[in-house]
């Protein structure tokens, strides 16, 4: 095995104890980017670019990837613990991770994302490591047609996950759609719906979005419900997960990663999309489906483990073609460059100690951010047992800060206020707001490859190629099956009032 | 106590101009007293902020000014644009700016927009060229030209954005040897490298750098003079029959807000003048075939009005800048009419508004007001995309109307509904007032930042806040406050260079 002999080489190149350094180093900045609402891994990864520009390549990879690594893993600290998802991806872990939480749980939340998001991580550089030349291959294949039916697809979700109040999460969805063509349009290059407003040429911006649509929202409920008030429990003898009930998840941990790492390949789709379809399909899979959204750990695990392998995924494209799989990867290319290092399949043999290297420091990482997230845990499931009183205030300095800290402006503060304000009203109206920011993500997505498909062969392309057609009609069966179910069920006196 | 927290505040917001100020060391002309900023338009890692950053690392061998590279990434550069104007011009904030930047301006603000900088210098150059892929049949310039006539139109050129230097580049090279294609953009140029590698379209645009690293790509036609020293394999178009496109280039350089003093611009041509004939410099660009140049003030000028000329011309013929059409669904879409419109949908919202403040049946009417809200959105963005120049199939209305003939239907259902619900739904408990009261606080916040800075503001905010929420143990109250505040400084502005604002006050006394 010619992989096995460069990847021992790999570890000798990253055995020392700088290098070890580097990755604790920044494994530990990469969870606080990733916990810090406003701080994306991209933006974890992209603020310490220019401190790598000094450093040897390899060292720089090893340091920019454990910030990506352990960042994709950090959002989903403060999604389960304040409900504020750090990162898009995480967004689906709040689902179940918050109300474990509530349920005075948050050891076992904490812990199921932890390792879900670990052992994700590993399959995802197995995956990466072993298979990155036939997945480059079928990532190239991917024709705009497929890209959309893969965006729609991800958009049905939302039929499960709105539940008995589907029509309104389809509501949420498409007014994300809607939000999402705000700005210039990526095709034509003519600005849309900007009513001359210059911050509002790139659209809102997706962050500022994603924490006042949670962050907020979950803060002015608590306060319209007086939970500020409630005295919260000051016992810290949480409950942690057994290996045991590790173990009871390793099937969806399993196929969620592999799912994660699929999807993660193809540019442009990346961790969020994955966590969103890997949770749909863990619920599908499910013997007591209507558990999900109460605090499921099937659900938390589901999440971690897609979003944390989609990083393997996103390798892929980058290491094989030169290709960014995500906004993280265009990074590291620059990061790369500087370098005078051109990423592509000519990598593989002009620097095999810089790519084997960095599988072998991606392994290393992965084992980094269990241990340090074990301890890490410890301290930071006492945020759950900080007074709301003082809690709420800082909620909002911290989201304040990262609204502003996406693109250092103004305009993005309001508009995190806004889509707080925004999210409280849904809220309290039974609309779900993760549809908005699937919405969003998934907009640009759909829209520019249903455009490049039509340019390229028509509005029948989508039914002629086998894998778009595939796709768009699971879609539509997702639908059906939501559909019916919303309507078979019996109608009980719980769920009588809510429409 | 309060008093010494206040003094400690006070020494903590201006200590680091201070500190600033002690870094600089003074040139004989006075010019620069103070660490020169250079905005540039994209994150770390893109090509022209690797130029930016290497620039300040050789330019600080050659003067004792300390560089800060700031990235504003947003709309093409509108943004950084809107920031270096917002700036005084006394010299101290460079734009490093890219010639993809000029179809930008020329796009949204036009004339106006170039005519407000000095362009300083322009500092590389490199050619565009035409690459295709060795695994596809037809990958010659030669073959390229013959199935493009023979697809008549429909062969397929992939590359990033529409109206773009690549873009604009395709249509004058197809201009140029008679023939047209098919403009697919992608979100950025590795992704339609990524296209062509997978076989989607048949040739990309772009710079010669790109087909490094990957063996299937290659060069058919190239826009210099003479063939690249790193790639002699790759043809000029000049060999391959035209002469009109041997300077279709990409520029990087650096611009400065109009009203200078010609005392500092003459720093500056002196600094770009050193960094030019600097050996690591010119290596550094070189290896990536890279030409390095170094136009001063006039010929760039020059250049950059020609470039906007051309792309005025070209981004009009493609339908990006709009050319005066009417008709009475376009006129309800812009201007006045749809001012109207905007204001009735947002009075009827209003008044109903009010009538839920006031009614029994809150909880039915806030649920008729929601679907409402987004009908009236549904119908201004309709409207609105009247006004969107028509292209030959998928035109930039398509899909937000898609959109919206999903949204309007939905929300029906959902009135009919709720209607048919109406006596199921639960009345809320909750204290919205509570609610409401903090939201204006949040809103008093913003307002605090933006006159008295960030530190001050949420120092204060953070104290009030746990204060309104009835938290009253007083130096817990300050402790947290102040460790918050401290944080910010040091790991967001200190660490992460992210300008947390000191305050128009602040910029207005100091």
């Amino acid at each position: 095995m010619e992989i096995l002999s460069h990847l021992i080489d790999g570890f000798g190149i990253i055995g020392g104890v700088v290098p070890i350094l580097v990755i604790t180093l920044g494994v530990m900045m990469g969870i606080i980017a990733g916990a810090m609402p406003g701080l994306s891994p991209s933006m974890g990864v992209a603020l310490l670019v220019p401190f790598t520009y000094t450093m040897s390549p390899t060292l720089a990879l090893v340091l920019l990837v454990s910030i990506y690594i352990a960042a994709n893993y950090g959002g989903s600290i403060t999604a389960v613990t304040i409900n504020a998802p750090g990162t898009p991806a995480s967004v689906v872990t709040s689902f179940d991770g918050y109300p474990l939480t509530k349920k005075g749980e948050p050891g076992i939340s904490l812990g199921v994302s932890l390792v879900s998001s670990t052992v994700g991580g590993i399959i995802g550089t197995l995956i990466l490591i072993f298979f990155s030349a036939p997945l480059a291959k079928l990532a190239l294949k991917f024709h705009p047609a497929e890209y959309f039916a893969l965006a729609i697809f991800g958009l049905t979700t939302v039929a499960s996950l709105g539940g008995k109040n589907w029509i309104k999460a389809f509501i949420a969805a498409i007014f994300g759609l809607l939000l999402n063509t705000i700005g210039i349009d990526p095709i034509s290059g003519v600005s849309r719906f900007t009513f001359g407003i210059s911050f509002l040429y790139d659209g809102f911006a997706l962050i500022p979005a994603l924490i006042g649509l949670f962050a907020l929202s979950e803060i002015f409920k608590q306060l319209e419900e007086g939970g500020h008030n409630t005295k919260t429990d000051v016992d810290l003898s949480f409950n942690w997960p057994t290996v045991k009930d590790y173990f009871k998840l390793k099937y969806t941990i399993l196929r969620s990663s592999v799912l994660g790492t699929l999807i993660g390949i193809f540019p442009g789709a990346g961790a969020t999309i994955a966590s969103f379809i890997s949770y749909d399909v863990t619920k599908r899979l499910s013997k007591n489906p209507e558990e999900f959204g109460k605090g499921k750990v099937e659900g938390v695990a589901a999440a971690e483990g897609a979003n944390s392998s989609s990083v393997g995924g996103a390798l892929v494209p980058l290491l094989t073609l030169g290709i960014p799989g995500s906004a993280t990867t265009a990074v590291l290319i620059g990061a790369l460059m500087i370098h005078d290092l051109t990423p592509g399949p000519r990598l593989f043999v002009s620097n095999p100690e810089l790519v084997y290297g960095l599988f072998a420091s991606l392994l290393v990482a992965n084992v980094a951010l269990l241990v340090l997230g074990l301890f890490g845990s410890k301290i930071w499931v006492k945020v759950t047992s900080i007074p709301k009183k003082i809690l709420f205030p800082l909620i909002f300095a911290v989201s304040i800060i990262g609204s502003f800290a996406v693109r250092n402006s103004f305009f993005d503060i309001i508009s995190c206020l806004g889509f707080g304000v925004f999210g409280w009203i849904l809220r309290r109206n039974n609309y779900p707001v993760a549809p908005i920011i699937l919405g969003i993500v998934l907009g640009n997505i759909a829209e520019t490859n249903f455009r490049r498909a039509v340019m390229m062969g028509g509005y029948n392309i989508f039914f002629i190629r086998p894998a778009s057609l595939i796709l768009l009609s699971l879609g539509l069966l997702s639908l059906i099956f939501a559909f019916i179910k919303s309507n078979n069920k019996p109608v009980n006196k719980q769920t009588k009032g809510e429409i | 106590m309060k008093k010494f927290i206040l003094i400690l505040i006070l020494v903590f917001i201006f200590s680091h101009n201070f500190i600033f100020a002690q870094n600089v060391k003074k040139t004989e002309t006075g010019f620069p007293s103070k660490p020169i900023k250079i905005i540039v338009y994209t994150s770390p890692g893109g090509l022209i902020d690797v130029t930016t950053r290497k620039f300040t690392e050789i330019a600080s061998r050659y003067s004792d000014a300390t560089f800060v590279v700031e990235n504003k990434p947003g709309a093409g550069g509108i943004v950084a644009l809107k920031k270096v104007l917002s700036q005084p011009a006394d010299g101290y904030t460079l734009f490093a700016c890219t010639k993809s930047n000029i179809s930008k301006f020329v796009s949204t603000g036009g004339k106006h927009y170039i005519d407000a900088l000095d362009w300083l210098a322009m500092l590389m150059a490199d050619p565009e060229c035409v690459i295709t892929n060795k695994q596809m049949e037809v990958n010659d310039w030669q073959e390229l030209v013959e199935d493009a006539r023979r697809k008549n139109g429909k062969q397929i050129w992939v590359g990033p954005a529409a109206g773009g230097l690549d873009h604009i580049t395709s249509i004058k090279i197809w201009e140029e040897f008679d023939f047209s294609a098919k403009w697919i953009p992608y979100k950025s140029g590795g992704k339609a490298r990524a296209a062509l590698l997978g076989q989607q379209g048949q040739a990309y645009v772009g710079n010669p750098r790109e087909v490094l690293g990957n063996s299937d790509l290659k060069i058919a036609a190239i826009s210099s003079e003479k063939r690249l020293e790193q790639f002699p394999e790759a043809p000029t178009f000049r060999e391959l029959g035209s002469e009109n496109l041997d300077n279709e280039y990409m520029w990087r350089g650096f611009a400065i807000k109009k009203g200078v003093t010609p005392e500092i611009l003459n720093w500056y041509d002196d600094l770009f003048e050193q960094v030019n004939n600097d050996p690591e410099w010119r290596k550094f660009w070189a290896r990536g075939g890279i030409d390095v140049v170094y136009y001063g003030p006039e010929k760039f000028s020059k250049i950059v009005n020609s470039n906007s000329d051309t792309f005025q011309y070209y981004l009009q013929k493609i339908g990006i800048i709009k050319s005066a059409q009417s008709n009475i669904i376009t006129d309800l879409g812009s201007g006045k009419e749809l001012a109207y419109i905007i204001a009735f949908l947002f009075f009827l919202n209003l008044v109903l508004g009010i009538i839920i403040y006031n009614s029994a049946i809150k909880n039915l009417l806030s649920r008729i007001l929601i679907i409402s809200f987004f009908i009236s959105i549904s119908i201004i963005f309709f409207l609105i995309s009247f006004v969107f120049p028509e292209s030959d199939i998928v035109g930039p209305s398509v899909v937000p109307r898609l959109w919206i003939f999903f949204l309007i239907p939905l929300n029906i259902i959902l009135l009919i509904k709720t209607y048919v619900n109406r006596k199921n739904i639960k009345q809320s408990s909750g204290n919205t007032n509570k609610v409401l009261k903090f939201v204006i606080f949040l809103v008093v916040y913003l307002v605090g930042i933006y006159f008295l800075g960030y530190y001050i503001s949420t120092f204060a905010f953070i104290l009030i806040g746990m204060y309104y929420l009835g938290y009253r143990k007083l130096s817990t109250m300050i402790i947290i406050s102040l460790s918050w505040v401290i944080f910010s400084y040091l790991i967001f502005y200190k660490t992460l260079y992210v300008p947390l604002p000191l305050g128009r006050l602040f910029e207005i006394l100091f």
